[in-house]
């Protein structure tokens, strides 16, 4: 006979372990294990049968993997702590003794640090495992740099996370990664593609961030710590790919001076460039030269036009990186003119076109007003192969131009309401080239959504839906994958589905203009006939049916004595016959429920459940239009 | 060096100064070692005076011819060595002295020649020449007379020889004798008074007693007792005091200090203003605050390491969905919230919100204010991350229609009951019992209003009436034979047997005459016991009731002791079983028809017994209680099967009309399909009333049908086929939910049943109608 298994040594009982034991064997305080986890990235578990995994207990209970546990036994971490454990008796020793000397000594020389390379390398094994990871990392590092210090946050922290943010942003520019941006209630969405993997992070807007109460800082502060060790790692990385030295140079001047990015200085790896960056550097010129190979001959005046422009422009320019890729410029320059030489015909600095959407603004000079949010707006245009971006002094150093007046600006970005002539003082309008409302003619003025929306749409719009002070058409997410069934703003109501036909029929009742109470009768009228057609075929078929309609006949015949509009009659009808139908496949569906198992019946259920609630949002939502269109209509008559 | 030239001159001397052989006998042996000694002596210590060199050389003169005695065995002539002879002889008497036993072989060693180097040669036993040399005569370098006098036998054990006189050999190969012995008388008195030094071992080098010195003893009771062996070792000794503990009051020297001593280093203070230069011209940082250090950051992905599947139990924390449209801040109108939206979003507590912010509509992008929760968002995503439970869920991506069981379509099992065909309306109160006779064309319903009423089936006509009693009726039942009309009804404890005047004279002739034909039996039983023991009272009287007006067409009145409840026919007629749950042993009653007569079958009561239930074809009662439904074999009157359906409360049970199959309805909703051949356990369970069944049903004319009545008031109709075949299993189809009667004081449906022939079936209802529906 086979031994008897006892109880409690496999399964659900071995695997897990709760908090409280975990604290108990690691022999640390809560606090540390709390720390511990998130270094480690340790979480709780949910055992499959919470019963066997507590010893009979159903009481609620965190529970861990017992294995994780036995990792952190011997973790270097683990011992770290331990040794501040005894660093901090003997500070706060020397400190009751009143020797403040030994204390600062003891302070400055033998405090443990802990260092948490390891645990990024046991964490991410493969560098895409580390970029799968960053969204809650650069989230809450975004966050960390714009957030006050104060006791709780030493400005240390807050200028290493801005560091490191600013390093990340040159990289995706210059990397050229970018993907899709939104604008948000909560804040700005970025998302990125590099090496395959998306990252998507929120920044937030930059206002005084209100500091709740009821949140701990020790925990995020914690996270911070490895986050930025990780982003650390990672960065270095992808500068090393990009053939860059990381880290960057700061220019701590320039960062006093507001030069936000341009405080960084980018530097080519002179002699130790990484043989897979180098291949691609080669890759790049390859298809430089292709593509100039293919050049067209009528295309290149303009070019030389272009490159004229360029040359004028290039000294004036102070980033450090133009040196270092001079073929990328150039690249752009052809590669605006290229692909469509009618649009390059047409116009050679507002409308033509970028090949690649990644150089979508790459042929022209920006002007940020100083109502505008600069960082977002230089980020966004820099990463989309912008080149030359001014900005007012107001809004900080290391703009291309201070001067609005500059002829080569081809874009200004307002966010203002427009100014009535009356307004502009009458030197100024003498002394500048501006014309009627300040504007310079021949440039574009556009509000910044239009960035957003040209950088989500992949192409340039039109930009006279964003003028300033027009009514800015939506801004829409670009991650929402439109389903089946669900609400799509972008398309007219009429295409998305027929069977909301009731539900305007139902507001018809309601009240509604004479003329289009008229048009809704004629369809119901037309779909009266139809099922009278049903009706009939429908006699042959079952007795049970024709019951049931002579009941309802009868029912409303009393309805009618009772002195009940006869013109609701149409629609009620036809309603209580798609109500009829729609029992009849209920029912159906009822008496199959009848024989699935409680298991099955369960799960149906709330399928069912979730399907309709999507369906009742978007429903509520095609209501919602409906309305709105009909207010607009009346609004116009 | 002194000694070499001696030896020199006196080689020299030697052929000079030949030897008077007269002084070398006369001198003893003694006197020439003492003298010898002396002059070694004086040679040794003055040798280095020159002057008395002369007469060393006198004296040497004299000693020289010692020497060469002994020394020129091998220079000297053989007329010197006749001269030896007597002193060899000498030495040997002497030898023999001491050895007391003298032996042959050294005598006849005298005999042999003595060879040119001296050695004389003997024979040996063999007859081989045998060398034996003369004693070697050592310098007085050599001398060893002061050595421990040691014999030489060598590691060899003494009991080898025992049997010989020796214990061993010299140098010489001469025996070495066995000490002398005491006699006996000694050895006692050795043992007797212990000589000093006795130890009682024996030692192995003599053979002898081992004794042992007072020296001796004392080096053993130390190395006893773990002291030092050495001798005249004090571990006690006195410590003795290198420096001393006094101090000296007084200086050693009185010279007065050094001028050096008051007068600051001229040196130092150069060292120190180096440093203060430093620091003046700031090469040197005094307290310099520490840098901080900067993390090193290197390629940690270097190895290049491949890209690894997930462990089993590792669950990688979910993104964040990406945000939608209603976060944008100008989104679409129509994603805005209405007032009713907002006010309920308000009013919801945060946690149950849906989403955690409300749209809103922003005309230019520097009017969009600063998101107030962002931090407590970041927060609460870093405890989801490091303290929510993860768990891994299978996200089903399907069709929920493919969950549903494939099932043939209802329409093509027709015909069943769909729609209500009549109304039988004129209870007043409840309808609680109703009965189809067996030629399908007349109803019977009774009421909470204790009538009998009796329909006909295709107008819904009431065709005849009978108020039987003022307590509601609570079965009726037809008798299932065609020929006859009776109708059994039972309201409290009374049984009425009823022939309705609705039929033609014939048929109601041959009724009567069945029921009336045992009250002559009874009659007859009753006499022949009365002479017997005193009787027992019946289980139920049989009684013609008085025959007023209104009671004409009652038979015959059974009555039994408590309410019945419940009436079953046997399927010919003959036997008819009342059940009263409250009777205890007394709640299945049989009555005989032909004879009049009832009998108890069950002598215990085995629970409330709800429902009783003949086979449809073979002698078995079928009895079911509150948890079971118990089989009985009534011609082995044994209980032959238990079924145990798991409901709670049984309620109502049918009989399929093949026998093999059971539905059990029960007061907690379900229906219970019991395939006798298959368990006792049910088939199938089906729950799908949302109230207490009351009644279930099989079609008994050939139709796969049953349904069952539940106080929801609707009657759920089935496809319940089952095969011939016994591998095949039932099929159960659920056809239609007939939904008619009204729900009154939480009742609904009360009893159904089919009609005999066609797929109609018959409801009785608590809103006081019977329905037909077809």
């Amino acid at each position: 006979m086979a031994r008897i298994k006892k109880k409690g040594t496999s399964g659900n009982a071995k695997n897990f372990i709760t908090r409280t034991q975990a604290v108990r064997k690691l022999q640390v305080s809560l606090a540390d294990f709390r720390r511990l986890c998130i270094f480690k990235g340790i979480y709780p578990r949910e055992p499959r049968n919470k019963k066997k995994a507590n010893k009979g207990s159903t009481a609620p209970t965190t529970f861990y993997y017992t294995k994780d546990i036995q990792y952190l036994l011997h973790e270097p971490v683990l011992h770290k702590f331990r040794e501040h454990k005894a660093f901090a008796k003997k500070l706060q020793k020397a400190l009751g003794r009143g020797e403040y000397g030994d204390a600062k000594r003891l302070e400055e020389n033998s405090k443990p640090r802990v260092t948490l390379d390891h645990l990024v390398k046991e964490r991410y094994p493969s560098f895409t495992d580390a970029l799968r990871d960053l969204d809650d990392a650069l989230s809450l590092l975004f966050l960390f740099a714009n957030l006050p210090t104060n006791h709780n946050l030493p400005a240390a922290t807050v200028s290493n996370c801005q560091r490191i943010c600013n390093e990340w942003q040159h990289y995706v520019i210059r990397a050229q990664v970018l993907r899709k941006s939104f604008l948000s209630i909560k804040g700005i969405y970025y998302q990125a593609e590099i090496q395959g993997q998306d990252v998507l992070w929120l920044v937030p807007y930059k206002f005084a961030q209100t500091v709740p109460a009821d949140v701990d800082f020790r925990i995020m502060h914690t996270f911070v710590e490895f986050y930025t060790t990780l982003l650390g790692f990672v960065m270095f990385k992808l500068y090393t790919n990009e053939g860059l030295v990381y880290p960057p140079k700061f220019d701590e001047e320039a960062d006093a001076r507001g030069a936000g990015l341009r405080a960084f200085r980018l530097e080519n790896k002179s002699i130790a460039a990484l043989p897979e960056a180098e291949e691609q550097t080669k890759r790049q010129q390859r298809e430089f030269n292709k593509r100039v190979a293919t050049l067209n001959i009528s295309a290149i005046a303009e070019n030389g036009e272009a490159d004229k422009e360029e040359e004028e422009t290039q000294p004036t320019e102070e980033q450090p990186d133009e040196n270092i890729d001079a073929f990328a410029p150039a690249t752009t320059k052809a590669a605006d003119v290229l692909p469509q030489p009618g649009a390059a015909v047409a116009t050679t600095d507002s409308d033509s076109d970028s090949s690649k959407p990644e150089n979508l603004f790459g042929a022209f000079t920006f002007f940020l007003s100083r109502e505008s949010p600069r960082e977002p707006l230089e980020f966004l245009l820099r990463s989309f192969g912008c080149k030359r971006i001014g900005w007012d002094a107001v809004l900080g150093d290391g703009s291309f131009t201070d001067n609005e007046s500059d002829p080569s600006i081809t874009h200004q970005i307002v966010d203002r309401p427009p100014l009535n002539k009356v307004t502009l003082p009458e030197s100024q309008t003498a002394a500048i080239p501006f014309s009627a409302g300040g504007r310079v003619p021949g440039r574009v003025y556009v509000q910044p959504q239009y960035i957003w929306d040209c950088v989500n749409a992949g192409r340039l719009l039109a930009p006279a839906d964003y003028a300033p002070g027009a009514l800015l058409p939506p801004h829409l997410s670009p991650w929402v994958k439109v389903a089946e069934g669900a609400y799509d703003p972008t398309a007219p109501l009429d295409e998305q589905d027929e069977g909301s036909e009731e539900e305007e029929a139902e507001d018809d009742d309601n009240g509604m203009t004479e003329d289009l109470e008229e048009g809704s009768d004629d369809d119901v009228e037309m779909e009266d006939s139809g099922i009278a057609d049903e009706e009939d075929e429908e006699d042959e078929e079952s007795d049970d049916e024709e019951e049931e309609q002579r009941r309802q006949y009868q029912a409303e015949l009393e309805a009618e004595a009772k002195g009940e509009k006869p013109v609701a009659e149409a629609p009620t009808k036809k309603k209580s016959k798609k109500t009829k139908e729609q029992r009849e496949e209920e029912e159906r569906r009822e008496m199959q429920k009848i024989m699935m198992t409680k298991k099955k019946r369960k799960l149906y259920e709330k399928m069912i459940y979730g399907n309709k609630k999507k369906e009742d949002e978007a429903e509520n939502l095609r209501k919602k239009k409906r309305k709105l269109e009909k207010e607009k209509k009346r609004a116009a008559a | 060096m002194p000694r070499p030239t001696s030896t020199l001159q006196r080689k020299r001397k030697l052929p000079t100064a030949p030897l008077p052989p007269a002084k070398s006998t006369v001198v003893p042996t003694a006197d020439s070692d003492d003298e010898e000694f002396g002059n070694g002596l004086l040679d040794a210590s003055f040798s280095d005076d020159s002057d008395s060199d002369a007469d060393v050389e006198d004296q040497d003169e004299e000693d020289g011819e010692d020497e060469e005695d002994e020394e020129n065995d091998e220079t000297s002539d053989s007329d010197a060595s006749a001269d030896e002879f007597p002193e060899l002889e000498d030495d040997e008497e002497s030898a023999v002295d001491s050895d007391e036993i003298p032996s042959e072989g050294e005598n006849n060693d005298d005999d042999g020649e003595v060879d040119a180097s001296g050695r004389k040669i003997v024979l040996d036993s063999a007859g081989n020449p045998r060398y034996i040399y003369p004693e070697v005569n050592p310098v007085y370098d050599s001398d060893d007379s002061d050595r421990e006098q040691k014999n030489t036998i060598g590691n060899i054990d003494l009991s080898l020889y025992d049997e010989y006189p020796h214990v061993g050999y010299d140098i010489n190969g001469k025996k070495i004798m066995r000490p002398a012995k005491g006699k006996a008388l000694d050895a006692l008195l050795d043992q007797i008074d212990i000589p000093k030094g006795w130890t009682g071992m024996l030692d192995k080098n003599t053979g002898g007693d081992l004794k042992l010195t007072q020296k001796e003893l004392e080096i053993l009771r130390k190395i006893q007792m773990d002291e030092v062996a050495q001798d005249g070792y004090d571990p006690y000794a006195p410590t003795i005091e290198y420096f001393t503990s006094k101090t000296e009051v007084m200086p050693l020297s009185a010279a007065p200090e050094p001028k050096r001593r008051f007068i600051p280093s001229k040196h130092e203070q150069k060292r120190i203003m180096k440093i203060v230069r430093a620091i003046r011209e700031g090469r040197i940082v005094p307290n310099k605050p520490k840098e901080p250090e900067q993390p090193k950051y290197y390629d940690i992905w270097a190895d290049n390491a491949p890209e690894r599947p997930d462990h089993v139990m590792h669950i990688p924390a979910p993104k964040l969905p990406p945000p939608t449209h209603d976060e944008s801040y100008n989104p679409p109108e129509e994603y805005l919230p209405t007032e009713e939206e907002k006010k309920k979003w308000e009013d919801e507590d945060p946690e149950d919100r849906e989403k955690d912010y409300l749209p809103r509509k922003h005309k230019a992008l520097r009017l969009v204010p600063g998101y107030d929760k962002f931090i407590n968002e970041r927060f609460e995503r870093c405890l989801d991350l490091y303290l929510a439970p993860r768990v891994r869920r299978n996200k089903l991506n399907i069709d929920p229609e493919s969950l549903l069981p494939k099932l043939p379509s209802p329409q093509d099992l027709r015909p069943f009951p769909t729609t209500t065909a009549t109304v039988y309306r004129g209870h007043e109160g409840r309808v609680r019992a109703l009965s189809v006779d067996p030629n399908g064309i007349w109803l019977a319903t009774g009421g909470d209003d204790g009538t009998v009423r009796v329909w006909e089936i295709l107008t819904g006509r009431e065709v005849w009436g009978l108020k039987l009693a003022d307590e509601p009726v609570n079965s009726v039942k037809w008798r299932p034979v065609k020929e006859t009309g009776i109708l059994a009804a039972a309201a409290g404890d009374d049984l009425f047997l009823i022939t309705p005047p609705i039929f033609s004279p014939q048929t109601e002739e041959l009724s009567r005459q069945v029921l009336e034909h045992g009250f002559g039996a009874a009659a007859v039983t009753a006499s022949t016991t009365t002479n017997g023991e005193p009787k027992k009272e019946p289980p139920a009287k049989w009684a013609r009731p008085i025959t007023t007006s209104h009671l004409a067409h009652v038979t015959v009145q059974i009555t039994v002791r408590h309410t019945i409840k419940h009436i079953a026919w046997h399927r010919r007629g003959d036997y008819l079983a009342t059940v009263s749950p409250e009777g205890q042993n007394r709640a299945v009653c049989i009555h005989h028809l032909p004879r009049h007569s009832s009998q108890l079958p069950f002598r215990k009561s085995k629970g409330i017994v709800q429902r009783v239930e003949f086979h449809p074809s073979r002698p078995i009662l079928f009895v079911a209680t509150q948890r079971y439904v118990r089989i009985y074999d009534l011609a082995a009157s044994t209980l032959s099967k238990t079924l145990m359906p798991g409901a709670r409360w049984i309620s109502s049970f049918d009989v399929h009309p093949g026998g093999d199959n059971v539905i059990v309805g029960s007061y907690d909703k379900r229906l219970l399909w019991h395939d006798m051949e298959l368990s006792t356990k049910p088939y199938r369970t089906l729950r799908y009333h949302e109230k207490a069944i009351r009644s279930v049903s099989y079609h008994k004319g050939g139709r796969p049908l049953f349904a069952s009545a539940s106080d929801d008031g609707t009657v759920q109709v089935f496809h319940g086929m089952v095969y011939a075949d016994m591998l095949e299993n039932p099929l159960l189809v659920p056809l239609k939910v007939l939904k008619g009667h009204k729900v009154t004081k939480a009742l609904g449906v009360l009893d159904i049943e089919w009609h005999p022939k066609e797929c109609w079936l018959f409801s009785a209802g608590a809103d006081g109608t019977a329905r037909l529906w077809n």
